[in-house]
C-alpha cells in the first residue's frame, strides 16, 4: 500500500515539476497594461501634442512674419512644411494607440480625412473660405471634419494649385491653416487630459480594474489589440487600394493616403513603429510580448516586424509614384507582409491570448 | 511518507492549475449548442435568404415591367410608376444585405448589383457642378452620348448597349466610381442628378429624357437612354436570377456547401454577416461618412433620396436573421429556426438584451423614415452643416448600431464563434 501511494507520489511530483518546467506563467496583464500606460501611451500622447503645439507656433510665424523675397517666402514654407510631417508622421505612430477617448466621436476623422475619394477636400476647403474670408478655430469646429485636420492642411500645402509665396494666397489660405493647427492642439491637449485625469482618465482605466470602461484586464487588452490590429488591416488597405488590389489590379494613385505630401509609406513605417511598441513594450518595459509562452510565435512576430519595417525603409520614391510602375513586384511583397502580420495578431495571437477581436469599425467596402 | 503529504503535493497541483497562469480565460474546446440545432438554424437562415432573394427579383421583374412601359408611352404618371417600382423593388432588397459580408459568394455578386456612390458622369450627362473621384479617366465618359469610348491604349466599341456590355463596362479601369450597372445606375436614369445638395428636393430627370419625338425630346441620344435603361434592367434580373439559385434547395450551388460546412462555420457567417453590416457599412460608410463630411454624394440612395427606407431595410434584415423570422412582400411570415434561441439556450439575459437594441436601432432607423415621410425631411437635407437636430437623429441611430454590434459580439462569444472574420473561417479557433 506505502510503495503504491509512494509511487502515485512521484507521479504527481512528476507531473507538477513537468508543469513547472513548461509552462512558465505569464506576467500578469494589467501590469503589461499599466507599464503600456505609462510608458508608451502616454509619452506617445504627449508627443503628438508637443508636435501640434510645433504646428502652430510655425503657422503663426509663416502667417503673421511678411516674406519681401521669393528666397525668404520659400524658405518659410519649408520649415512650415517639415513642422506638418511631424505632425502627420505622430499622428501615423498614434493610430495603433488610438483606443479609449480618441476612438469615440469620431475624432480621427477630425485629424484626418481619408480615403478622400472625391476630393471633397478642395471643395469644402474652398467653399469654406468663399464663405468665411476671417475663420476662426471656433467657426472651424462647427464645419465639416473634412476641413478640420491635415488633409486640409495637406491639400493648402501642397495642391498644385495653390502657390502660397504668392502673397493673394497667402492672404486667403492663412486663417483655415491657423485654425486647423490650433484646432489640432486643442484636440491633442483635451486627449492628453483624458489620459492623465487620475481614477477615471483613460491611463487609470488601464491600470485599475473594475472601472466604468473596463470590467477587468481581459477586456481592457481585447480593447487594445483591436485599435492596433485595426491599425495594421488598415495598413493593408492604405497600401492594398492605391496599388489596385480592390480595383480589378487597376493602380488608383489618388487613393493613396498623404498623396499630395508624397510622405504615405513613411508614414506606414511610423505606424508599424507604433503597433510594435504595443508588442515589445517601450524602453525596456512591458508589453504584449511579455504575456506569450509560446516562444515560437513570439520570434515569429518579432520577424514580421523586422522583416515590414526592413521593406518599408527601402523604397526611395512616393507611393504615389510607385504604384504606377510596371514593376510593383516590391510593393506586392510589402502587402503580402502586411497581411502576413495581420494575420499574425488576428488569428494567433488573439488565439494564444484567448481574446475576442471584435469587429473592426472600418469593415464593410 | 504520508497520506496526509500526498494530498498537499495534490492540492498543490490543483492549486498551482488554478492560480498565476489562470488570469486569462480558458478555452473550453466543448462546442456550446447542440450541433444539430445549430444545423437547423443555419438551414433556415439559407431559407430565408432564399425567400429575400426571391422577393428582390420579383421586385426587380415589376420594375422591368415599369420601365417598359415608360418606354412604351413616356410620361410623368409613367416615370412615377417606374420610381415607385424601383423603391418597391428595394424592401425586399435591402434585406438581402445582411448575408452579403458573411457570404463571399454574394459580396462578390453585388459589385455588379448595388455598387455606389458613383460617378454617374459614366453614364449620362451632368451639370457643370458635377464631382467626381480624383483620377478617374471614366468620370466623364457618357456611355449614352458617345458610341466609342478610349481608355488608355484601347478603344471600346460602345454601339450596341446590350446587358453584357455594361457589365464589362461597370469598374471601367478598376475605379469603384465606374459604376454601370445596378440599383443605383438605374436611380440614375430614373432621377437623374440631385443638384440640391443638402437642400430639399431628389433628382428631376423629367420623362421626355426618354421620349422620341422630335418636338418633345429633351437630355439627347434618347434612343440610347432607352436602350441603356432596358439593358441595365434585363442584367440586374438576370443577377438576381442567379442568386436566387445559388439559395434554392436540393442543388449543387453555395446553399448546399453552406450547410453542408460544419455548423460552426455557418454560425460565424451569419454573426460576420450581422455584425459587418451593422457597425463599418450602415453605420459607418452610409451614415457616418456622409454626416460627419456633410456630403450629399456619400448618400446611400443619392439620386432618390430613398435613402431612410434603404437603412431602414437593412436593419431589418439583421432582425430578420436574428429572430429566424422573414415577412414577406406577400404579407406571409416565413419562420424556423432562429439564431435567438440558440443564444438564448446559454445566455437568456444576452439574448433578451439583443433583443431590446435591435428594436432600438429599428426605431432610430423609423425616425429617419419619419423624418422624410412626415415631415419632408430627407436623409441628405438631416446631414446638412448647422442642422444640429438633424444630426441628432442620424447620430441615435449610429449609435443605436454600434451598441447592437457590442451585443452581437458577445452573442457570438456566447456560443463560443471565434474569429468573426470571413478570412479566417474554417480555421480551427
Amino acid at each position: 500500500m506505502r510503495d503504491v501511494l509512494k509511487s502515485r507520489l512521484t507521479i504527481v511530483i512528476a507531473l507538477l515539476s513537468a508543469s513547472l518546467g513548461i509552462i512558465s506563467c505569464s506576467l500578469p496583464r494589467q501590469d503589461v497594461l499599466s507599464d503600456l500606460a505609462q510608458y508608451t501611451y502616454l509619452p506617445a500622447y504627449g508627443q503628438w501634442l508637443e508636435s501640434n503645439v510645433t504646428l502652430t507656433d510655425h503657422t503663426k510665424q509663416f502667417c503673421q512674419t511678411p516674406t519681401d523675397t521669393s528666397a525668404q517666402s520659400s524658405k518659410a514654407i519649408e520649415r512650415l512644411r517639415n513642422a506638418f510631417y511631424s505632425a502627420q508622421s505622430q499622428w501615423s505612430l498614434m493610430q495603433p494607440l488610438l483606443v479609449g477617448p480618441m476612438s469615440e466621436g469620431n475624432k480621427s476623422w477630425q485629424v484626418q480625412f481619408y480615403p478622400d475619394k472625391r476630393n471633397l477636400v478642395a471643395r469644402q476647403t474652398e467653399t469654406l473660405l468663399d464663405k468665411m474670408p476671417t475663420l476662426t478655430p471656433q467657426q472651424l469646429s462647427e464645419e465639416s471634419v473634412v476641413v478640420q485636420g491635415l488633409t486640409a492642411f495637406e491639400y493648402i500645402l501642397f495642391d498644385e494649385s495653390i502657390d502660397l509665396a504668392q502673397p493673394s494666397k497667402k492672404k486667403r489660405y492663412c486663417p483655415l491653416l491657423m485654425a486647423i493647427a490650433e484646432h489640432q492642439r486643442a484636440l491633442t491637449e483635451d486627449l492628453q487630459q483624458q489620459w492623465l485625469t487620475p481614477t477615471s482618465g483613460m491611463a487609470a482605466q488601464l491600470s485599475q480594474f473594475p472601472n466604468d470602461r473596463y470590467l477587468d484586464q481581459n477586456e481592457a487588452l481585447a480593447d487594445a489589440l483591436l485599435i492596433q490590429i485595426s491599425a495594421i488591416d488598415n495598413l493593408k488597405k492604405k497600401l492594398g487600394a492605391p496599388l489596385g488590389r480592390l480595383s480589378r489590379g487597376a493602380p488608383q494613385p489618388y487613393l493613396s493616403e498623404a498623396w499630395r505630401s508624397g510622405r504615405s509609406l513613411s508614414n506606414m513605417l511610423a505606424t508599424l513603429n507604433g503597433a510594435r511598441e504595443i508588442w515589445t513594450g517601450s524602453n525596456g518595459q512591458l508589453g504584449v510580448r511579455s504575456l506569450i509562452n509560446d516562444r515560437e510565435l513570439s520570434h515569429k512576430i518579432d520577424q514580421a516586424y523586422d522583416v515590414t519595417q526592413a521593406q518599408l525603409k527601402g523604397f526611395q520614391q512616393p507611393l504615389f509614384q510607385l504604384v504606377t510602375q510596371s514593376d510593383t513586384s516590391a510593393l506586392d511583397a510589402l502587402y503580402e507582409s502586411f497581411d502576413a502580420l495581420h494575420r499574425i495578431h488576428h488569428n494567433e495571437l488573439a488565439q494564444s491570448l484567448n481574446i475576442q477581436i471584435g469587429f473592426n469599425a472600418a469593415d464593410g467596402d | 511518507m504520508s497520506f496526509s503529504t500526498l494530498k498537499i503535493g495534490a492540492a498543490m497541483v490543483a492549486a498551482l492549475t488554478l492560480s498565476a497562469c489562470g488570469e486569462s480565460p480558458q478555452s473550453d474546446s466543448k462546442t456550446a449548442y447542440d450541433d444539430a440545432s445549430a444545423q437547423q438554424v443555419v438551414n433556415h437562415y439559407a431559407d430565408i435568404a432564399l425567400a429575400t432573394f426571391s422577393d428582390a427579383l420579383e421586385g426587380a421583374k415589376a420594375m422591368q415591367r415599369a420601365n417598359q412601359a415608360l418606354l412604351d408611352a413616356p410620361s410623368a404618371g409613367t416615370l412615377n410608376a417606374a420610381r415607385d417600382a424601383w423603391r418597391t423593388a428595394r424592401v425586399p432588397y435591402m434585406q438581402t444585405e445582411v448575408f452579403r459580408f458573411g457570404n463571399a459568394i454574394v459580396d462578390e455578386w453585388e459589385v455588379q448589383v448595388n455598387a455606389w456612390p458613383l460617378d454617374e458622369g459614366l453614364i449620362d450627362y451632368v451639370g457643370n457642378d458635377y464631382q467626381a473621384a480624383l483620377g478617374n479617366a471614366g468620370a466623364t465618359a457618357n456611355i449614352i452620348a458617345n458610341t466609342s469610348l478610349r481608355v488608355g491604349e484601347e478603344d471600346l466599341d460602345l454601339t450596341k448597349i446590350t446587358p453584357e456590355l455594361l457589365a464589362g463596362l461597370n469598374e471601367l479601369a478598376g475605379s469603384e466610381a465606374n459604376v454601370a450597372t445596378g440599383f443605383h445606375a438605374i436611380e440614375f436614369l430614373l432621377w437623374g442628378q440631385d443638384t440640391h445638395g443638402t437642400n430639399a428636393g431628389a433628382g428631376e430627370r423629367p420623362a421626355t429624357d426618354f421620349s422620341l419625338n422630335t418636338q418633345l425630346a429633351t437630355g439627347g441620344h434618347n434612343a440610347r437612354r432607352r436602350d441603356y435603361l432596358t439593358a441595365v434592367t434585363d442584367l440586374l434580373v438576370s443577377d438576381l436570377e442567379a442568386m436566387v439559385a445559388q439559395w434554392k434547395p436540393d442543388s449543387d450551388n453555395y446553399r448546399e456547401a453552406l450547410i453542408s460546412d460544419t455548423a460552426e462555420n455557418g454560425l460565424r457567417k451569419i454573426f460576420f454577416g450581422m455584425g459587418s453590416l451593422s457597425l463599418g457599412e450602415l453605420a459607418g460608410q452610409r451614415m457616418k461618412v456622409a454626416l460627419e463630411a456633410h456630403s450629399p454624394e456619400d448618400e446611400h440612395d443619392c439620386f432618390s433620396d430613398n435613402t431612410h427606407a434603404s437603412h431602414f431595410y437593412n436593419q431589418q434584415g439583421i432582425v430578420n436573421v436574428y429572430l429566424g423570422s422573414y415577412r414577406r412582400v406577400d404579407g406571409s411570415v416565413l419562420t424556423g429556426p432562429s439564431l435567438s434561441a440558440l443564444v438564448a439556450e446559454q445566455d437568456a439575459a444576452l439574448d433578451e438584451k439583443l433583443k431590446t437594441h435591435l428594436l432600438a436601432s429599428t426605431f432610430a432607423m423609423q425616425a429617419l423614415v419619419d423624418s422624410a415621410e412626415q415631415h419632408q425631411i430627407y436623409f441628405d437635407q438631416l446631414i446638412a452643416p448647422g442642422n444640429d437636430s438633424g444630426a441628432q437623429l442620424v447620430r441615435a441611430a449610429i449609435n443605436a448600431l454600434v451598441t447592437q454590434t457590442g451585443d452581437i459580439e458577445r452573442a457570438a462569444e456566447a456560443l463560443r464563434i471565434k474569429g468573426l472574420n470571413p478570412d479566417t473561417a474554417g480555421q480551427d479557433f
